[in-house]
């Protein structure tokens, strides 16, 4: 099963796709995913539901989170009440090692994504302030990167021990699925999700041209 | 092909690709009509100087060029909005393409939403965006 694990929809500030048009899209260009998260910026989207899209369209469609942090922006997977209540997801400083635990005592993921861009990525940030403890996965393929910054990415999770995931970082319509990730097991919900990602058995997949 | 009718529109329709010219010429003279020729604008080593790695392409002509595309592809649209996110610099004098395709329709409201997209040479997105043009069917 592939999963767009990075995707932002109209409920991002500056996302410009609505999820009916994801779909639309996915299905019309045969785009080669079985679904996507939204995973929207500062937020967790806990009221929209996509189910009737997903069952009409046949995709799975989910939901994390993109919160930023003093390395970075980090993909947040398996958001809970539980979780939404130990932090608050509109910071824009907040400390990596806070997320990272409370994803930690409440089953979540944390995934640092885009980590070889400048600023907003991980890797700009570990040499002033260390190598995060607590981060398994990392983002090394992102739609949106530029330059050099995927092997940026893919040369950190190299050096540091982490897996890699994909995502096509998609804030239009035409952008979704560029980027991928790839599971062995079918994904249908965000428990799911989770434990696959905690199996560390999947591959970052790129369809950039 | 131009579009005349909402009715001849597909969902996915790709816009011809659009060629702009970023030449420094012709920012010079988009900078000075628009009243907006600073020197970023108009000398890449002026522009290298502030730190920037050339001179820039205003985001105002940018998204002139969006208008451009939209336009030869439709030249009866109403050009709603054009919404743009600009990830990167567009610089002077380097070549860049502009695409756009079709992501929505709405036929009843004669609305169309385009998603656009600048790229360099290497691939990379610098700026991307939206719009939202209405094309009215004739008898409407």
């Amino acid at each position: 099963m592939i999963l767009d694990l990075h995707t932002h929809s109209i409920k991002s500030d500056d996302g410009r796709a609505k999820v009916q048009n994801y779909c639309q899209w996915i299905r019309a260009r045969e785009i080669p995913i079985d679904g996507f998260v939204l995973t929207e910026h500062r937020q967790y989207d806990a009221t929209s539901d996509y189910s009737s899209l997903a069952s009409e369209f046949g995709l799975c469609i989910l939901k994390g989170s993109e919160v930023e942090t003093e390395y970075g922006h980090v993909l947040v997977f398996g958001v809970t009440d539980a979780l939404l209540a130990t932090f608050d997801f509109s910071d824009i400083r907040l400390p990596l090692q806070r997320v990272v635990e409370a994803c930690a005592a409440h089953g979540a993921i944390p995934v640092p994504c885009h980590p070889g861009r400048k600023r907003v990525g991980m890797q700009a940030h570990v040499g002033e302030f260390g190598v995060p403890e607590g981060v398994r996965i990392v983002e090394i393929y992102n739609g949106g990167s530029r330059a050099r910054e995927d092997e940026i990415a893919q040369t950190m999770a190299d050096d540091l021990g982490y897996l890699g995931i994909g995502g096509s970082d998609a804030h239009i319509v035409s952008h979704i699925g560029r980027c991928a990730t790839r599971f062995p097991a079918t994904i249908s919900n965000t428990p799911e999700l989770v434990e696959a990602l905690r199996a560390e058995d999947f591959e970052a997949l790129t369809f950039k041209t | 092909m131009t579009i005349n009718r909402i009715s001849d529109v597909e969902f996915g329709e790709e816009l011809p690709v659009f060629t702009p010219d970023t030449s420094l010429d012709n920012v010079r003279r988009f900078a000075t009509a628009a009243g907006w020729a600073g020197p970023r604008f108009t000398d890449h080593e002026a522009a290298r100087a502030e730190g920037l790695p050339g001179a820039l392409v205003p985001g105002i002509m940018s998204q002139g060029f969006l208008a451009a595309m939209i336009h030869r592809w439709a030249p009866e649209a109403q050009i709603k909005n054009v919404d743009t996110v600009f990830r990167a610099p567009v610089i002077v004098d380097q070549p860049y393409t502009i695409s756009g395709v079709v992501t929505d329709i709405d036929e009843e409201a004669g609305n169309v939403e385009i998603d656009l997209t600048v790229n360099n040479e290497a691939g990379e997105t610098r700026v991307f965006g939206t719009a939202t043009v209405r094309i009215s069917n004739p008898s409407s």
